[in-house]
């Protein structure tokens, strides 16, 4: 079995898995390595080009990794939510 | 004084001719429902809530405060501005339990989340605070436009303040959230172009960047180029400890909800998505662009400082971007510029007046005043409320006058700071109940007020660091609520089985959990392994 998994069930899709952690953990490091990376690239500065293409790479790894699962946790979530709008709309006309 | 020619005013009528079109154009889909006037119908694809993020986040304070830190303390000023990055986490976890919640506010989500008695009241407490919250950003942001129109054209405050809010109140009234999204797609076109003419404009006035880094470091500047440049680990202005506060809170605050003020604006744009997966993508790249954009400014910001290097006075180098604008850009391009600014003014002004009256007219007047509402009369109610909001930014404003920046780190940090940790815990933790988390935020209302001003005012505690305030902040409203959590009962078993199944949050769950396994309402994780370990015998 493949380190990342790509193809899920629904339900498989529904749990924590160290793929959700793997997002969590670069998706931080992206956000701080092009914000800076970006910001000293501008004046040319060596070490902001390191820092952008890291934060670049980090992103595409994210993407590569959470996608499949978000994919799965839609479309089963969208085959329920008219029902659970419906149980929404109860609580807020609480009113007999 | 700037004098404009006939192009900039051609520039500015076409743009605010546009904006009010936006309004007439959407007129018809808004006044559908509340569903449309409030989250243009749950249907929009993800790269709309995103740019409505970017538009909305860059306000007519945002470049005051930027340019202000970055004047002031270089490239690594930028970390003040990284409050933005809790949408990093959030958008792959409590952005995905938010949208499963299909909770239309914050507030709503208080009364699927928790039961009883102390989730209608905490309903009704944020649902209040969040309308008085409006109002004083949308008097925040109105008072910066002020600030802006009275550097460029001698104005006084109030008519920046007033003039422009209430145009954009047209639209917002007209056409509700899709008035303010769509609008919100081609204002944060139109100031992302902004933002790049600006800088390169200001790049090329000071010589290109390779000069600004010569001149800085000529000036014994040089350590403005490095974000991580710090002073020591508690000493200086700016300790590693500051530095690790400001990444820390943030970034983990995107477990929680609400651990921040812009937590409000994205929920609405998290309903607004047409499923989970937009929702996530919209969070995660319109916070991306606030970030670019925040890259993209540094460099105007730094070229200023080589042009104008001796200001003392915040109140001079907050309007740096500003004045890269109107100064240095060539005649024609003047008025483009002050479109851009109105466009980057209305943007966060029509977001935030239909959001508090979102929360005024789905959680206060529809939940608790009127629940057998039409959609007709919700619609009504929710026009009239953005005009409530409106007038009471006018009040908030002229209190706040000049002193942007000074509001801004005590709104931004400390007041949030002691719900920060129980805003988390309503997520990843089933014991905390509606008890212990209305408790921690009215308690916080009273601690930071006395820790940060009044106590240190009378000499009771001495003026401490920022960083140390908002520790010292968790720690003391976290002597209320945990208390109280403890002596009080947990919610209802229903209720949080109900809300596991439906939104499936991260973290600490387990009896949750397994009262939903045992209810035929999830599967079990053995039954999981098991399924997981069959389909891998099938592959090999």
């Amino acid at each position: 079995m493949a380190f990342i998994k790509r193809k899920w069930t629904a339900r498989e899709a529904d749990e924590w898995t160290k793929e959700d952690w793997i997002a969590i953990v670069l998706s931080p490091l992206s956000y701080i390595f092009i914000t800076m990376g970006l910001a000293m690239a501008l004046f040319l500065l060596p070490l902001g080009f390191i820092l952008l293409a890291l934060g670049i790479i980090f992103a595409a790894i994210m993407f590569w990794v959470i996608n499949p699962k978000l994919d799965v946790i839609s479309s089963d979530y969208e085959k329920k939510q008219k029902k659970y709008l419906d149980e929404l709309e109860e609580i807020q006309r609480w009113e007999e | 004084m700037v004098h404009f020619a006939a192009l900039d005013y051609f520039w500015v009528i076409s743009y605010l001719i546009l904006m009010i079109g936006a309004g007439a154009i959407f007129y018809r889909l808004g006044k559908r429902s509340g569903s449309d006037f409030f989250l243009a119908g749950r249907g929009l694809p993800w790269w709309i809530p995103a740019t409505s993020n970017f538009a909305t986040h860059t306000a007519t304070d945002t470049p005051m405060w930027f340019s202000s830190w970055v004047y002031a303390s270089g490239l690594r000023g930028m970390w003040y501005s990284l409050f933005a990055g809790w949408c990093a986490i959030s958008a792959w976890v409590s952005t995905r339990i938010f949208r499963r919640s299909l909770a239309s506010t914050q507030a709503e989500w208080q009364t699927l989340r928790f039961s009883g008695l102390g989730s209608e009241l905490m309903r009704g407490w944020m649902a209040g605070w969040q309308v008085a919250l409006s109002m004083f950003i949308a008097g925040w942001v109105g008072i910066a436009m002020g600030n802006v129109c009275n550097y460029a054209f001698g104005w006084p405050l109030w008519w920046g303040l007033v003039i422009f809010s209430s145009l954009c109140c047209f639209y917002v009234i007209a056409a509700g959230f899709w008035g303010v999204v769509i609008a919100d797609v081609q204002q944060g076109i139109t100031m992302f172009i902004m933002a790049v003419i600006v800088s390169i404009w200001a790049a090329i006035a000071a010589g290109g960047p390779s000069a600004i880094v010569d001149k800085l470091h000529a000036m014994g500047k040089g350590w403005m180029l490095n974000p991580f440049h710090i002073t020591g680990i508690t000493s200086g202005d700016f300790p590693l400890l500051w530095l690790l506060t400001m990444v820390a809170v943030p970034f983990l605050g995107g477990f929680g909800m609400a651990t921040h003020f812009d937590w409000f604006v994205e929920a609405q744009r998290i309903q607004s998505a047409k499923n989970v997966k937009d929702a996530s993508y919209s969070i995660w790249w319109g916070t991306l662009v606030v970030l670019v954009r925040n890259s993209i400014w540094a460099i105007a910001v730094l070229a200023f400082f080589v042009l104008v290097p001796n200001l003392k006075d915040q109140s001079d180098y907050q309007l740096a971007w500003f004045r890269v604008g109107f100064e240095i850009l060539p005649v024609g391009m003047v008025g483009f510029f002050f479109a851009a600014i109105i466009a980057i003014h209305i943007s966060s002004i029509g977001s935030i007046l239909n959001l508090g009256s979102m929360y005024a007219t789905r959680d206060l007047y529809h939940h608790y005043i009127n629940p057998k509402a039409s959609e007709k009369k919700i619609v009504l109610v929710g026009r009239i409320m953005t005009v409530v909001v409106l007038l009471g930014s006018f009040f908030f404003g002229l209190m706040i006058g000049q002193d942007i920046t000074k509001w801004l780190l005590f709104a931004l940090w400390l007041m949030v700071a002691g719900t920060w940790l129980p805003n988390i815990l309503q997520v990843i933790w089933w014991r905390f109940n509606a008890w212990g988390y209305l408790s921690a935020w009215v308690a916080n209302l009273g601690v930071c007020w006395l820790v940060v001003w009044i106590l240190p005012a009378y000499g009771v505690i001495p003026d401490l660091p920022d960083y140390i305030q908002f520790w010292l902040l968790i720690f003391l409203v976290a002597l209320i609520y945990i208390p109280v959590t403890f002596l009080t009962k947990p919610d209802d078993m229903d209720r949080l089985v109900r809300v596991y199944a439906q939104t499936r949050p991260i973290g600490f769950w387990g009896p949750v959990r397994r009262e939903a396994e045992r209810r035929g309402l999830i599967q079990t994780i053995d039954e999981l392994d098991k399924k997981a370990a069959q389909e891998t015998k099938k592959e090999e």
